[in-house]
């Protein structure tokens, strides 16, 4: 199997993540499309780790790339206006403007989800970080929420340390997905100064709703570039992971994340490694539900439910031979992922080249394809 | 506390001042969302940073007469899922004063034609492929369109074109809405160029104007010339 051959035992040190300065001018502050570039017009840096070369080139010629018998594993998962603008009635009666983030809805019944609150700062939001159990959110059109517990999954929460993440009951005039088709606004962050509809965030694999950010790897494609696959004979092969909000701020490890990965998808990973095509993973949020679903035997198994998994170069990836996805920032844990599938070296001395080529960083900029 | 989206988007030209900017101000206010351009970027930054607080701006300077600037704003287009409505606002009046047609250069004409006639087409066929069914296609005129003012003869002649162009757009594409609106006269830069050193300041804003275009968005009136003081009167009397 091409895929376990990938992972290289390293000389470097685990616990010191890739780090680097991003200039401003490689932060992509808009959609491509404002730029005058249709979707696949994004740059693609080709990276090949077996040998350490790089192919500078556009997005619309990423089928080159790929050769009959490939497997493309994409995230079906379709993005929500997870953003809100919520009014925080503090104890003393007062009260004032917050934003809300949906984050991930929990198990069970009534709407429970996992929520984010930030307030408004000079430079767009930052985390809200004082709130209490208990405290009442008041949402637009008669939604209510009620911070219930600090959000602490694995872990226990120190006493009166700093809040991000809460569990939240939320009442709602419909259900919590309608709610956020009808009030609600994409989640952003500082660096995207304006605000775009939500089919900018969506990509042309969406399908079940539920991820509070775009699963951004899967932007660039267009029908017509699925079209072509298809005639090349590439197998596209859906998987659902619904993603949190993201730690921009913080070295936070990930937080667990709903998946599921349906049995015809299992079955064309599986037939595709034993026929000795590649697997290519579209996006981290596929390999960390691929490597969830993967068997001691190095086949992946259908299945859905929750994923902890955290990704390092330790562990290893042993589901995928490579993967498409953006341009991470510094010290992000999704380096670390990257990191574990290209080793070390390679995945630094790729940084670079992006750096120095001014690729654009996030979800609105440039990609990169690692392949063996 | 801010109300419930409406998913519809619309394209406005020429929509940093003026006319096109009340547009802007107003179907912001009824949540479009909006695909901006003007060629004036440093006026519509402004703008799109005003509206941005209302809804989904997009906006990016360029003029309509090139055709790659119209290809950007179809690619802007795709990216909001289509298109609801276009107004094709922006316009060119030509030399201020405008020379009688006997002394009018004839290079100059040609931009005007250029701007108010070729452009708004232009703009049509680089959107064709994101008009949603029904999509409404608004085109600006004048009443210089209609009647033989003196001195108004490149402009004039120019509206009249845009309005046969209309008509037979409309003839053409009865799943689109086409009207071509006379906005009557407003109190903005380009009437002010019109009437060089004469005070307009008896000419309405062009605020007033909205609630008709508003009108014609919501409503389901056929294809045709509109005037737009007629059609706030129907929705004053509707009110």
């Amino acid at each position: 199997m091409t895929g376990v051959a990938l992972v290289k035992p390293s000389v470097a040190p685990l616990d010191d993540p890739i780090d680097f300065q991003l200039p401003e001018e490689l932060v992509a502050h808009e959609p491509p499309e404002a730029r005058g570039l249709a979707r696949d017009g994004v740059r693609l840096m080709v990276s090949r780790v077996s040998n350490d070369s790089f192919t500078h080139t556009r997005f619309s010629h990423f089928p080159d790339f790929l050769k009959r018998g490939d497997v493309l594993v994409v995230n079906a998962s379709r993005t929500i206006n997870a953003a809100f603008e919520a009014v925080r009635e503090a104890r003393d009666g007062s009260t004032s403007e917050v934003i809300f983030h949906l984050s991930t809805r929990l198990s069970g019944r009534g709407e429970s989800w996992v929520i984010e609150l930030r307030r408004r700062s000079a430079t767009g939001t930052s985390p809200l970080l004082d709130a209490r159990p208990d405290e009442i959110l008041r949402l637009p059109g008669g939604g209510t929420a009620r911070l219930v517990a600090p959000y602490a999954p694995g872990g226990s929460v120190i006493a009166n340390s700093p809040v991000r993440l809460w569990i939240a009951e939320l009442w709602l005039p419909e259900s919590a997905l309608k709610y956020a088709e009808h009030f609600g606004s994409p989640i952003r962050y500082s660096y995207v100064p304006n605000s775009w509809p939500i089919e900018y965030y969506q990509t042309v694999f969406a399908d079940e709703p539920g991820s509070a950010e775009m699963p951004s790897a899967g932007r660039a494609f267009t029908t017509e570039m699925l079209q072509h696959l298809g005639r090349k004979g590439v197998r596209i092969a859906p998987l659902v992971l619904h993603t949190g909000v993201s730690s921009l701020e913080t070295d936070e490890e990930p937080y667990p994340e709903r998946y599921h990965v349906s049995y015809p998808t299992a079955l064309a990973v599986n037939s595709a490694r034993r026929l000795g095509g590649r697997v290519i993973a579209v996006g981290t949020t596929v390999v960390r539900a691929l490597e969830t679903v993967l068997g001691e035997d190095g086949y992946v198994r259908a299945g859905r439910g929750w994923t902890d998994l955290v990704i390092s170069q330790e562990r290893g990836i042993r589901s995928v031979d490579g993967m498409l996805t953006g341009l991470h920032g510094p010290k992000a844990s999704h380096l670390s992922m990257l990191e574990a599938l290209a080793g070390r070296k390679h995945l630094a001395h790729a940084y670079r080249t992006l750096l120095e080529k001014k690729y654009l960083w996030h979800e609105f900029g440039d990609l990169h394809l690692i392949l063996p | 506390m801010k109300k419930q989206l409406q998913q519809r988007t619309a394209l406005i030209t020429g929509a940093s001042r003026g006319l096109g900017l009340a547009l802007a101000r107003g179907l912001a206010r009824h949540g479009w969302n909006l695909i901006l351009t003007a060629r004036d970027e440093q006026r519509l930054r402004s703008v799109c940073d005003e509206l941005a607080t209302i809804t989904h701006v997009a906006a990016v300077g360029g003029d309509v007469t090139a055709p790659a600037h119209r290809r950007t704003l179809a690619i802007l287009a795709g990216g909001h899922a289509g298109l609801d409505a276009v107004i094709n606002n922006a316009g060119a009046l030509g030399p201020s004063p405008q020379p009688e047609l006997l002394e009018y250069p004839l290079e100059v004409l040609s931009t005007v034609f250029e701007t108010n006639v070729i452009a708004p087409l232009g703009v049509l066929q680089a959107v064709r492929d994101e008009l949603k069914p029904g999509a409404r296609v608004i085109n600006v005129t004048s009443d210089a369109a209609a009647n033989a003012y003196p001195g108004w003869g490149g402009y004039g002649s120019s509206k009249a074109a845009l309005e046969q162009m209309s008509a037979i757009l409309a003839a053409e594409n009865p799943t689109l809405k086409v009207y071509w609106v006379d906005p009557g006269d407003m109190r903005t830069d380009m009437h002010q160029a019109a009437f060089p050193g004469e005070d307009i300041s008896d000419r309405p804003l062009p605020d007033v104007r909205v609630p008709a275009f508003i009108n014609l968005l919501d409503g389901d009136l056929p294809s045709g010339r509109y005037v737009a003081a007629a059609l706030g009167q129907v929705a004053v009397e509707a009110a």
